[in-house]
């Protein structure tokens, strides 16, 4: 695939929709030195929401849904990738090391679509939900089969490779498909006002930025350094970025 | 250059009539001596638009979208311009060169 296409598959859908074929060509035609442009001016507007055009109503409150849950996946994979951390648990038989995680739960919960209480739609909620979780919830099952079967017990080589390979797509599968389901019934269901969006984007970067901060003090105050700094990196970016898009809703809709 | 600055001169080439997005970049050099770059044009329009300050002049579904800037977006260009010109002033004479 080119880049120019990948750089202009980077842009918010409504600014894609409208000129994503102009910004392709641009791309192509001035080269490389156009990218940092490109792509700075990509970043910009996830920041900044309310600069988004609208082709259909409410689409900018469907996008930030989706892209909500794909931020709140994105940190799961990533603290599932440093597990088990002692600064970061997510348990409530330790409250002071899993406080990040009550804003976020609140934000997941004010962002959340809201079917509506009719049976033909229920039923094509249901419908939808089954056709785009089956491959994941597969892969799950064959997991937990696998591991639980005794087959493979201690694997080595090619085999413990193979089967890390197939335990991270399967999560990342997981990840990409939960974020489907949303943007497929965003589109039926009653999607989150403006202002309770600008909330869960605010409590969800309030999280995050609790997050980054017990594991900035796990890297500075113990001993061992059991924190992770490229972690607390991308836990404190995700914070900013989702702080500064909800702020910036917030004054566009005020 | 600051996005406000390429909102600026999207308007102000804009304001001699509707144009599509390479030609408004085209007008922009010749105004400035150098094009913007697309993330810098595309997001200044994106921006405009859903200010309601431009807005598209062809028909929905062409491949190359025209735009044409909307009253709103000429009055938001007259008081920038007149700040302009008046900080403009205030420097020459400060510099001691008379405004032309």
């Amino acid at each position: 695939m080119r880049a120019a296409v990948l750089i202009t598959r980077l842009y918010p859908p409504a600014v894609r929709e409208r000129w994503g074929a102009e910004i392709s060509h641009e791309v192509s035609e001035s080269g490389i030195r156009s990218w940092p442009d490109a792509l700075g001016g990509a970043a910009r507007l996830w920041l900044h929401p309310g600069d988004w055009p609208e082709t259909l109503a409410g689409q900018t409150c469907r996008v930030l849904a989706v892209a909500l849950f794909a931020v709140t996946a994105v940190t799961a994979l990533l603290l599932r990738a440093t597990e088990p951390s002692a600064a970061l648990t997510a348990d409530v038989g330790h409250p002071a090391t899993s406080l990040w995680l009550a804003p976020i739960v609140v934000g997941i919960a004010l962002a959340a679509p809201r079917p509506p209480l009719r049976w033909d739609a229920l039923r094509h909620l249901t419908t939808v939900a089954f056709r785009t979780l089956t491959a994941p919830a597969v892969a799950v099952v064959a997991m937990f089969v696998t591991g639980r079967s005794g087959l493979i017990e201690h694997p080595t080589g090619l085999a413990h490779a193979a089967l890390i390979v197939y335990y991270w797509a399967t999560l990342g599968l997981t990840a990409i498909c939960l974020c489907t389901l949303i943007a497929r019934v965003a589109r039926t269901v009653t999607t989150p006002s403006t202002r309770r969006l600008c909330a869960a984007l605010l409590l969800l970067g309030t999280g995050l930025a609790l997050a980054a901060t017990q594991s900035l003090l796990a890297i500075v105050w113990t001993p061992a350094g059991t924190g992770s700094l490229t972690v607390t990196l991308a836990l404190g970016l995700l914070a900013a970025a989702t702080i500064s898009a909800g702020q910036d809703l917030r004054r566009a809709s005020a | 250059m600051h996005s406000n600055d390429a909102q600026m001169l999207v308007l102000t080439v804009l304001a001699t009539g509707p144009l599509h997005g390479y030609a408004i970049n085209t007008a922009i050099e010749e105004l400035t001596g150098r094009k913007l770059g697309p993330g810098s044009l595309y997001g200044a329009l994106s921006r405009l638009e859903a200010r309601e300050l431009i807005g598209p002049a062809g028909e929905a579904g062409e491949r190359h979208r025209t735009m044409q800037i909307t009253d709103a977006g000429r009055d938001t260009l007259r008081v920038e311009l007149e700040q302009m010109a008046r900080v403009s002033q205030t420097g020459l004479r400060a510099l001691g060169i008379a405004p032309t």
